[in-house]
Order: C-alpha cells, then structure tokens, then sequence
C-alpha cells in the first residue's frame, strides 16, 4: 500500500542522476554546434525524454514555454507510425498534433533496446526560418495556415537505418530562407537526439532493461508525491484570474483577453486549471497551441510551488487539464494559425497563472513579470556594406523585461519573457555592433520602474540603436504598451512597454505595439521595456532593502519617501544616506491613515 | 639546493620540499590568514625538521620558491577588496548590473538578483564613444572626464577600473582616461581593459577590469609583505608566484596584474596530473580530482596539455562574477566530506549541497556536528583510523557518527552500515556526473585516460568512481593531499597575451592578423628578455585564435600550427584546425562554412627544469606489504570483513594490496574496495586498479 516503501531511494537517485545528465548532455551538444542566434544565444531550444509509453520523464534546462507539451509529439508519432524501427528519427513541428508553433522543428527519435522501444528522445529547436510567407517565424497577421506558408511535418520520418532521406532535406531546403542556416540546427538537433539515444541504451546496458523499467515508474511515482506534498500544503480554493493581450490595430482591435479558473484541492492533492472559458479562435497567428497552452499555465502553477518538483508526467498527474475545442487557449482549431502561440498570448497566459495563485494568500504565487518582444527583441534586417552589401537578418536578444517579485524575493533583472523565465542569455553591445551595421546609443535601467512592493518588481530598460550607414530594417511583434504587468497582494504594477522612431531633426513619433519600420542614417528606434509586478504592501518592505535600492539606483528617493513610507536622514551626495526608523514608523502609519481614509 | 612551493588555503598551508637528489617532503599547518608568512614558517618548519634543517638553513640553501594564495579569491568570494569606481561609456552605466543573462532555475523565485561586483552607486560614466571599426563616433570630453576624476577624489576610491565600448578597436580614449588619471589621481592603482583583457564583449571584459582593479592595493600589499618576509628570513634567490593559466610568474608582474593568482591553486591541480602521468607513463590525458571538505574539482590534461575557459566564475555560474580572463578549466560540484546527507519530501535519498564545513564539521570530528555527512559515513564503515585521524592529530568520534546517520538509516529501513555506504555511493555519483561533464565538454574519453586523484577525501571512493567511468588508470599521488604545492614543483613560467581582431576565412585580412600577432610576440619577447639569458633556451612560443563557425555564438580556442599567415594555403590550414577542434568537441563539423576568427593569442612557456625523482628502495620480489593492524570494515550488501590496515610509511615501490585493505597516509586515506587493488609505483606512487 505505502508506495514510497517500494521506491529504491538511492537507486532511485542515482539513476535519476543519469538521466538528467543524459538531458544536459544533450542541451549542450545543441546549444554549441547551433547556427541560429535564436537557438545559441536566446536558447529558444530544448531537450528531453518520454517513455515508450508517451509520459514526459525528463527535461532538463529547457525553455518552460518547450518543456512541457513532448509527450504530445510523441503519441503522434507511435499514431502514425505502428512500424516504428531502431535507426527511425521524425520531424515534428504540426501544432495540431502536438508541437508548440510550426517555426519549433522537433526531432523525435525512439529508442530501441533488446528490439523494446523503451523511450523517445525529443530535441525542439526554434528555427531562423521555416519558409513563411514573411520573413518572420512570428506572423502576427497570418489569417490562417496557409497564408502563413509554413512546411508542415506531422511526424514525418526523416531517417530510417540512421540513413537521412535527403528527399525531405531537399524538401526543406528548396523552400525556407538561408538554408545552410536550417540544415546546420537541422544536423545540431539530429545529434543531440542521436546522443540522447546512445547515452540511454549504455544506460540500459549496465543497469538491465528490468531494473529501468522499474526506475521509470517509482521516478515518475516520486515525481507525483512531491507535486502531491506541495498542493496538500496549499489553501482550499477557487481561483479566477484575467488578462489579455493588448488590441493590435489591423489584427485584433479588441485585444485578446484571456480567463482562467483554478481549483485547488489540498485533500485530494489535485490543482485544476481551467481555460474553457475563453474566446474562439481569431484568423491571426496568436492562437495558443495545446502544447503552449499546457506548458504556459503549468509554467503559472511551477512558479508557484518549491522550485525542485521534478518536472514530468508524474508530477502532471496530480493537475487536471480542462482545455477547450477551437478556443484562442485551448486546443486550436485547423486552420487557424498558431505562428506566434510561443509568445505574446502565452506570456500573458504564464502572468495569469502565476499571480492568481498568489490570491491564495500572503506567501503564495508571484506577481506579473515583465513581456512584449519589443525594440530589444527586434528582427532586424538589411545590405551590411562590410559585407559588400550581403543581406542579413537576425533577431536582437538584448531586451531588460523586469522579473516578477514573488513572495521571496526582488524580481530577476534579466527576466527576458515570462515563457523563458531568465533563461535567455543576453547579447553583447559589441558583438550585436559587430554582426550588424547597426550602433546603440544607450542601454539603461529606469531607476524606480519597478513595481512597489515588499518585494520589489525588476526595472524596466531603455535603449536605443540606429544604422551606421545603410536603411535598416526593425520589425517587432510587442505587447504591453496598454496593459503592463500587474502587482499582487498590494504590490504595484510595473511600467509599460514603449517605443519612439527618433528623426535625424531630433524629432520623435510615437510607435505602437506591432511595428515594421525603416530607417536610415541619423535615425534611431528608442525603446522601453516593461519592469516587473510588486508583490504585497511597499509599506510592509524592510527599510533597510529601501534603503539599498535608493543608494543603487534602483529606486528614487521620491519614491521611498511616497510609496515606501522610508524616511532618511543625511543624503546621497553627502555619502551619508541613512534609514531614520523613528521618522520611518510615523511616516508608514500616516499613509496607512491616509489609505484607510481614502 | 632545495626547491619550495608554497599553497596557503584557506584552511590549510601546503609546503614541498624538492632537493637536487630527487627528495621529496611535505610539510602542512594551518594558514594564519593575519600574517600568512607565520604559518607558512610553522609549515617549513614541519619540513625543515624531516630534513633535519632549521627554516633559515633550509632557506639559505633554496634556489627557486614558488608560491601559491588563496588571498585573492578570498577576498573576492568575502567582499574584502579594495573600494573600487568603474568609468564606463556614457549611455551604458549597467554593463556589469546586466552580465551576459542566464539563470540556474527557471522557476525558482526564492533568491533576489546578483549585485553587480562594483555597486551602481561607484559607476561613473565618461562622454566618448568608439565604433565596431575603432572609428571615433564621439569625440572624448576631456572636460567632463576631468569632472568626473574630481568626483572619484572626493569619495576617496582605491583602485579605479576603466572599461569603454571598442577600447579593443581602438584604445585611445581609455589611454587618454589613464593620462588624467597619472595627473589627477597619482598613487591609486587603475586598469584599463584593453589592457587586461583586450577581448570582445563589454561584460567580461568589465568584470574582469573591474576584478583586476579592486585587488591591486591588497595584493600589491600582500606580495610585497610575502617577499620582504622571505628576504627577512634568509631567502636570497628567484620568487615565483603561481597563476590562474597553471604556471607562474614573477612578483612584480602579478603586482600589475593581479587577476592572475585568482583561482591559481585549483589551477595547480592539472600540473600535478600532467606531472604525474607523464611521469608514471600512463599517457597523455588525464582526468584530476580534488575533493577536499566541501567541494569536489575536476580539472583536464589532453594530450599533455592543460586544458582552458574563458567561462570562469567566482561564487557560482551566472550568479556570481565572471572572471574572463583565460583559466584552467575547473568545474567544481558542491560534494565532499563535510556533505550532508538528508532524505527529502518524495523519500529519496540526497547528498549535499550543504555541508558541515570545518566548523562544526562533520559530527565524528566531536565539535557539536549532528548532521550526517560523507565523512561520518566513512567512519561508520571503519574506513577511518579512529584513534589516530589526520596522522594522529585528531580522534573520530564514531558514536557520534553513528548517531548521526540513525535517523536516516530508520527512515530508509536499512542498517546503519548500509545507509553509510549508500551516502558514500550518491557522493560518488555527483563527482561522477562532474567528471562526465567536463569531459564531454572537451571532448576527452573518459576510459581514455587516467584518473588522478588528490585532496584530502580522494581515497575514500576514487576506486569506485573509476570502475563507474571505466578509467582503468588510476593515481593516487604520495602527496595527494598536497596536489596543488606538488604542481606547483612542475610549473613552467607561463604569460599569454591576447587581442582582438575580427577577420573571416573568406576575406582574411593577413596585412592585420599578422601585425597583431606580430605585436603580441613582441610583448612575450620582451618579457622573455627580462628574465635572462638561461630563460631564453627554454622558452617556446605558441599561437592560438578563438574562433567559430560564421553565425555561431561560442568561439574554440584553435591552436595554430603557424605564427603567420602568409597566404591563402595557410588560411586553409588554418580552418582545417577549426574544423578538427569542432569535430573533437561536438562530434560535428561544416566543411562548406566560413570560419569567423575573433581573438588572436600568444603564449610564452619558460621551461623550469622539472624536480628529480628520487628512486625509493624497492620491495623485495613477492613480498607482502606489511599490515600494520586489522580493523572491521563495511562494504556494500553487508558484507563485513577483518580488514588489514597499511601504515603508507611502511609501504615499499612493488608493493601489492588487494581489496580489501586500507592505506593510512598521514593526510589521507585510501580504501581498497574488495576485488580492487594497489600498488606502490618506484616514485612511491599508488597505481590503483579496480578489477
């Protein structure tokens, strides 16, 4: 009866050990040998395993908004293919069948041992092009699949025998942009794969198939229990929380607003996320996959508990999915496009999960986090003269969204998007200069833009960049100009996203969310990033923290005294700033008072 | 004459003695972090009287001292450095706030956001700007440079670190920063990046200026203090002191560059391996283990040669500072002796990555610890010399240990024995994950090499990480504990020099990369110069570029089989090489690609003539090695056995134990595993074998 009594707990440890290993294994093989910027520097990619039998058992340092939806392709996979082989490796980037959004190109390889398929190793990897109709793997404005153009690979075999079938390279090749670039992540993620495969048959090979088999299900047991352990700890609740993507003018003028319900049940360790309740499809690329879906609101829910739950299909047990047909979140319906499902929606989707658990009480969930590929997560495109005018394009990772407070600790300063969660690494000035005609004119925090709280959002940034010499091109898909993230439990919102197109004259115009935009000499596109959400009441945020951020520069002086309540005596010039406690007291119960009045 | 290298840990003092015979003496007290030169003599002292000498005497007839320190990394990791402003490029105060990104957990929202290693507050920001092509895009103010130095006077600042965007394409600006300040700050040490580390990348570039800066009056301070010290007690003769790149260099170099001793003892590790293999004749690769009280580093010899990162950090990846200077490649994992070993919610079992540290330390050490740690379960299986640990200088407390490790072995249902063994087993398995990591990073085959093994905890699971790695070489050095003073004995005098300059395979600028590899010969040779005419015969020179793939991100260090390149064949050579480094790496390579060249490098190695070897005299033909005492010992499925216990003193070159058995050397402990064995090689070295 007692199951933990069945689990081998050292057996157990080490051979979770490995498996882990094996997954990071096979991150760091993609990860370097990659051509993209996408996949190399934004590490818009990910690794993991399933079992035979389509549970989710490991993946280790992937992208959240990746992670969780594998064991979806891999059913596809045994669906379609009964004559499945040692040697087989498919593609996969359907998001009908199971992918994020078609520009996520999927290896899937099983995993035969002793002629027992036993696993399946997954590689996802965010390609430059897929071979759309525009010159973006993020097409907003595509009415549907077809004029996205996308190829579409529904678990396609591209190898049999560990031989390639060069038809669908070819294939491949003869239709996305830079193909060289395609088929060098194409080859990277086929060998993450084909390592992922090795290192688990050697796994095999010394433990026995029996004794992994037995693993497999006590990990996922283990994994199920902890999850269990967190939610029995949880409040009784009933939870519903909104958001919404900002209205996009030509797209969606409405806005995309989102609703989600959850249910926590501690007796029965079970967290229900509900997402029925939301509108139908709308002929844009902003639909959410069911993988995205899945993987966006159990990012919500992950963020919310102990961060070392491992995540698998053990721990998903205790979560009951309740997704609707045809929904903008849900299960989509063809053909409607899900070109940008990884993004924009689904980062709205993550802050909405994340902050409605903090509803449960003091303590719990995290406030909304900083979003919007905005001037800082550009495309940029144009004929670099050093180059003798050769074409280039390439997405700009080099954006500061504020992280989120959470009922912990200050928000993550480089936060990049809620689907990444810090993740991302960030471009150099330099090499971004090196590789582009391109020249920033300044990267800066924007001291007090975080939102208040007692925990504190990260800032927001500001920066700026124009062509050295020849037009270019900036183009960016960017959501929180409107709506910015919101604080919980009395914690202040972050600031909104902005954007400025600056003319040689000095003269400025304000851009909106979505833009295209070319410019020339002289010129310069100006952004600002969202901050992070403030958890709980800035009055209740130990002086001495206050203190610190003003001396940083991470807040103002005007603000510790306003919204903070923080008196100090001396001054930043004299070098002498200090918390005055007694001041402090009087001036926190007078806006306390103040409130109460109000 | 005599040759002796120095480690002062942050626990402990390594000293070895070499004499010309080929004599070898170890020496250890505790590091007394007042006045280093107090334990360091107490250290000699432990040396000298083996040798039968007094320090002074032993000094007096030394001709070469190498010394190793902790000093900088200490005050780095305790924030102990000097008050340190940074001058950045109007327009990007927060080169160093926003580092390079990437975060450990994604979902882990317990831990506020790494403060940058020089506060906001201590950044000022000068009006110029460089382009990419080192064109001048705005012109520097020298007014409000001027403005700004009289700020850094008035908040009394002591080290200054100048780091501007492009100052590697074209340098002029932070030269003209370096010229006020020799005019307006006379006597407060300052480095400029282009300088240090004339890299691409504004982050480590800053990082490792700002580094260098906040540890120039400390160490200044500390090697100067070392030197009149050692002159003080009779020493007459060359002081080396040991560096970060696994050699070492003179005292005045590292005053002007002292970024260079961070992290120099984990550094030393790889020396001692690359020694021993060399010297056992085990080939040329080789994986090297330190495990000491909290953490287990790995280190890499390929093909004979150290292997090198640019990815080096001081407190943790991604949270802490990079140090991106050109470093041993050590990864390190939180396991080792004082882990503790817990049971968490789901009733699996962990190990670390707490620990017990040295205080209260592990609960058999009777200072109050009540945690189970790997030590404890060392001493529960009898593994340990209870009466007589650390060469007799402390008693176990195995009740204690006992006690410890109860309540887990209640909670999994086993004895306390096999509970022990279990926490030795999970300890094992993340330094084994850590070697597999390393390894696959740099593309070495594990079974290919040989596993050297040093560091206090070593000999308690070397035997089982080997069979688990199927390294079927294994060493154990005599001085095992003493690895990185033991390296330090093998060190050559080793100085890079780098720069950047950016060229592609397609259209290789030669007429630049020649002159810049032209330039950084230059610097070695006039370096080389300075050290006499003997260095000069040992000297030799090598060429490397950091390169890449066109459109990838990470560079390979490349090393290059030229020191120009004249023509285009040589290009191709030239990509040839890449192509082999990336095929070594990751299994892959792209013959149709360009190759990207990014950083070019220079280093000038000066041989040291390596220590004799002194031959011991050997075991007679087929004698067994003497046991010096039984004791019962616990092995895996309760197996309990009658163990002989080998006093390391007593064990000769050709000596043979078979598993099981236990070797006590004064500082370390060696556990024969059952069916494994070991032998004492001519140089007094542990051979190990596991099958």
């Amino acid at each position: 009866m007692d199951q933990k009594q069945a689990i081998n707990p050292v057996l157990t440890a080490v051979i979770a050990n490995r498996i882990d290993g094996i997954v990071r294994e096979m991150t760091n093989t993609l990860l370097r040998a990659a051509r993209s910027a996408v996949i190399n520097s934004a590490r818009d990619f990910s690794c993991g395993l399933c079992t035979a039998d389509n549970q989710l058992l490991a993946c280790a340092d992937g992208l959240p908004i990746h992670s969780f939806g594998a064991h979806l392709q891999t059913r596809t996979m045994c669906e379609f293919h009964p004559d499945l082989a040692e040697g087989d490796a498919f593609l996969h980037n359907d998001p009908y069948t199971g992918n994020t959004h078609p520009a996520d190109h999927t290896i899937l390889v099983p995993v035969f041992v002793e002629g027992e398929h036993l696993f399946t190793v997954v590689a996802k990897a965010h390609q430059a092009d897929i071979g759309n109709s525009q010159p973006t793997t993020y097409h907003a404005s595509a009415k549907d699949v077809y004029e996205e153009g996308a190829l579409i690979f529904p678990a396609v075999r591209v190898q049999r025998d560990y031989q390639m079938n060069q038809d669908i390279v070819r294939m491949c090749q003869s239709r996305i942009r830079v193909p060289g670039q395609w088929y060098g992540d194409f080859l990277a993620s086929l060998g993450a794969a084909r390592i992922g495969e090795r290192r688990l048959k050697e796994l095999c090979e010394k433990y026995g198939k029996d004794r992994i088999k037995t693993f497999v299900r006590d990990w996922l047991d283990y994994s199920e229990q902890r999850m269990a352990q967190a939610i029995r700890r949880l409040p009784k609740a009933r939870l519903v929380n909104t958001g919404g993507h900002d209205p996009v003018e030509g797209i969606v003028p409405e806005g995309i607003p989102i609703r989600l319900e959850i249910e926590v049940d501690p007796e029965a360790a079970m967290v229900t996320l509900d997402m029925r309740d939301n509108i139908d499809n709308l002929p844009c690329g902003f639909n959410v996959s069911e993988a995205c879906t899945i993987s966006a609101s159990l990012t919500g829910l992950f963020n919310s508990l102990p961060a070392d739950i491992p995540k698998n299909s053990g721990a998903f047990r205790r979560v009951r999915m309740l997704l609707g047909e045809g929904k903008v979140i849900g299960r989509p319906a063809f053909p409607h496009s899900c070109s940008v499902a990884t993004t924009n929606v689904a980062d709205r989707l993550v802050n909405c999960a994340g902050a409605a658990f903090a509803q449960l009480g003091d303590g719990y969930g995290v406030a909304e986090g900083g979003l919007g590929m905005g001037v800082g997560l550009a495309v940029v495109s144009g004929d670099d003269p050093r180059q003798g005018n050769e074409a280039y394009v390439n997405q700009l990772i080099i954006a500061i969204n504020g992280g989120p407070a959470s009922a912990h600790a200050d928000g993550w300063l480089t936060w990049g998007l809620p689907v990444d969660c810090g993740l991302m690494y960030r471009d150099s000035v330099e090499i971004d200069e090196l590789k582009h005609p391109i020249e920033f004119s300044h990267i800066r925090l924007i001291p007090g833009s975080g939102g208040a709280g007692k925990f504190r959002g990260a800032p927001g940034g500001d920066m700026a960049y124009g062509p050295t010499e020849a037009p270019l091109t900036v183009m960016f898909p960017c959501d929180g100009q409107l709506s910015p993230p919101r604080g919980v439990r009395g914690g202040g919102d972050a600031i909104a996203a902005a954007a400025w197109h600056i003319r040689a004259d000095g003269s400025q115009s304000k851009l909106p969310n979505v833009v295209a935009l070319t410019l020339h000499k002289g010129e310069l596109i100006r952004g600002i990033d969202c901050s992070g959400g403030g958890y709980g009441d800035p009055l209740e945020r130990e002086p001495r923290r206050v203190l610190h951020d003003v001396l940083e520069r991470w807040e103002t002086p005007s603000r510790a005294f306003e919204l903070y309540g923080v008196v100090f005596s001396g001054s930043l010039e004299g070098l002498d700033l200090a918390v005055d406690a007694t001041a402090t007291t009087v001036r926190r119960q007078a806006l306390r008072a103040q409130r109460g009045n109000g | 004459m005599y040759r002796i290298s120095v480690d002062t840990g942050g626990t402990f003092t390594d000293v070895v003695v070499t004499d010309s015979s080929g004599g070898y003496t170890i020496g250890k007290a505790l590091t007394t972090h007042a006045r280093i030169f107090d334990g360091m003599r107490e250290a000699l002292g432990v040396a000298a009287e083996q040798l039968g000498l007094g320090v002074e005497a032993l000094l007096g007839a030394t001709d070469l001292f190498i010394y190793g320190t902790t000093r900088a990394t200490n005050a780095i990791v305790t924030q102990r450095v000097a008050k340190t402003a940074l001058l950045v490029t109007e327009g990007f105060p927060d080169i160093l706030v926003l580092r390079e990104g990437g975060k450990l957990n994604p979902h882990d929202f317990s831990r506020d956001y790494p403060e940058p290693y020089v506060p906001r507050r201590y950044t000022f920001e000068v009006r110029e700007r460089i382009r990419a092509d080192g064109s001048v895009s705005r012109d520097f103010d020298e007014a409000q440079a001027r403005e700004v130095i009289g700020q850094l006077a008035r908040h009394d600042f002591e080290a200054i670190a100048v780091c501007l965007l492009w100052s590697i394409a074209n340098p002029a600006h932070e030269q003209r920063l370096a010229a006020l300040l020799d005019e307006l700050l006379p006597g407060v040490p300052y480095t400029l990046s282009h300088r240090i580390l004339p890299v691409i990348r504004e982050y480590r570039r800053a990082s490792a200026t700002s580094i260098d800066a906040s540890l120039k009056p400390l160490m200044q301070q500390h090697l100067s203090g070392l030197e009149r010290d050692l002159r003080a007690a009779g020493y007459a003769n060359d002081i080396l002191v040991s560096t970060t790149l696994g050699g070492c260099m003179n005292v005045a170099e590292l005053i002007e560059a002292p970024i260079h001793t961070v992290k120099s003892g984990p550094a030393m590790a790889p020396v001692a391996a690359a020694a021993y293999t060399r010297l056992e004749d085990l080939g040329s690769n080789a994986i090297v283990c330190d495990t000491g009280g909290t953490t287990f580093d790995v280190g890499l010899v390929r093909d004979g040669n150290l292997t090198y990162s640019r990815d080096t950090w001081l407190g943790g990846l991604w949270s802490g500072h990079l140090l991106g200077i050109s470093s041993v490649d050590i990864r390190s994992v939180g396991a080792g002796g004082g882990s503790i070993a817990w049971c968490d919610e789901g009733g699996l079992m962990r190990v670390g990555p707490q620990s017990a540290g040295s205080d209260p330390g592990p609960a058999c050490y009777g200072r109050g610890g009540e945690l189970p740690t790997v030590s404890d379960a060392a001493c529960v299986l009898g593994y340990f010399n209870a009466g007589a640990f650390l060469g007799g200088r402390m008693r176990l407390d195995v009740a204690a240990a006992r006690r410890a490790l109860a309540p887990l072995a209640e909670r999994f249902g086993a004895s306390i024995e096999q509970t022990a063994y279990d926490i030795i087993s999970l300890a094992s398995e993340l330094m084994i994950k850590a070697i597999r990591e390393i390894t696959i990073a740099e593309g070495v085959n594990p079974n290919e090499s040989t596993l050297v093994a040093g560091g206090g905890a070593a000999g308690i699971n070397i035997l089982p990480i080997a069979r688990e790695l199927e390294c079927e070489r294994v060493v154990l050095p005599k001085a095992a504990s003493a690895l990185s003073a033991a390296g330090m004995q093998f060190a050559d005098i080793l100085k890079e020099e780098t720069a950047s300059l950016v060229t592609t395979s397609n259209r290789f600028d030669h007429a630049a990369v020649n002159r810049t590899l032209g330039e950084l010969e230059g610097r070695l040779l006039g370096f080389l110069e300075g050290l006499g005419a003997q260095a000069q015969d040992k000297a030799r020179l090598e060429f490397f570029v950091e390169a890449r793939y066109f459109g990838q991100i990470w560079e390979l260090d490349t090393p290059l089989p030229f020191s120009r390149i004249e023509d285009a064949a040589d290009v191709e050579r030239l990509v040839e090489a890449f192509h082999q480094v990336h095929q070594r790496v990751f299994a892959i390579d792209d013959r149709a690609s360009a190759v990207e060249c990014i950083n070019w490098k220079a280093r000038l190695t000066v041989a040291l003539s390596s220590p004799l070897v002194q031959s011991l005299a050997r075991a007679a033909q087929g004698e067994d090695a003497p046991v010096a005492a039984y004791r019962t010992c616990h092995f895996d499925a309760g197996v309990s056995i009658e163990t002989p216990i080998h006093a390391g003193a007593d064990l000769l070159p050709g000596h043979h134990v078979q598993g099981p058995a236990i070797i006590e050397e004064p500082t370390t402990t060696l556990v024969v595993y059952p069916g494994m064995s070991a032998r004492v090689s001519d140089a007094g070295n542990y051979i190990l074998s596991y099958q």
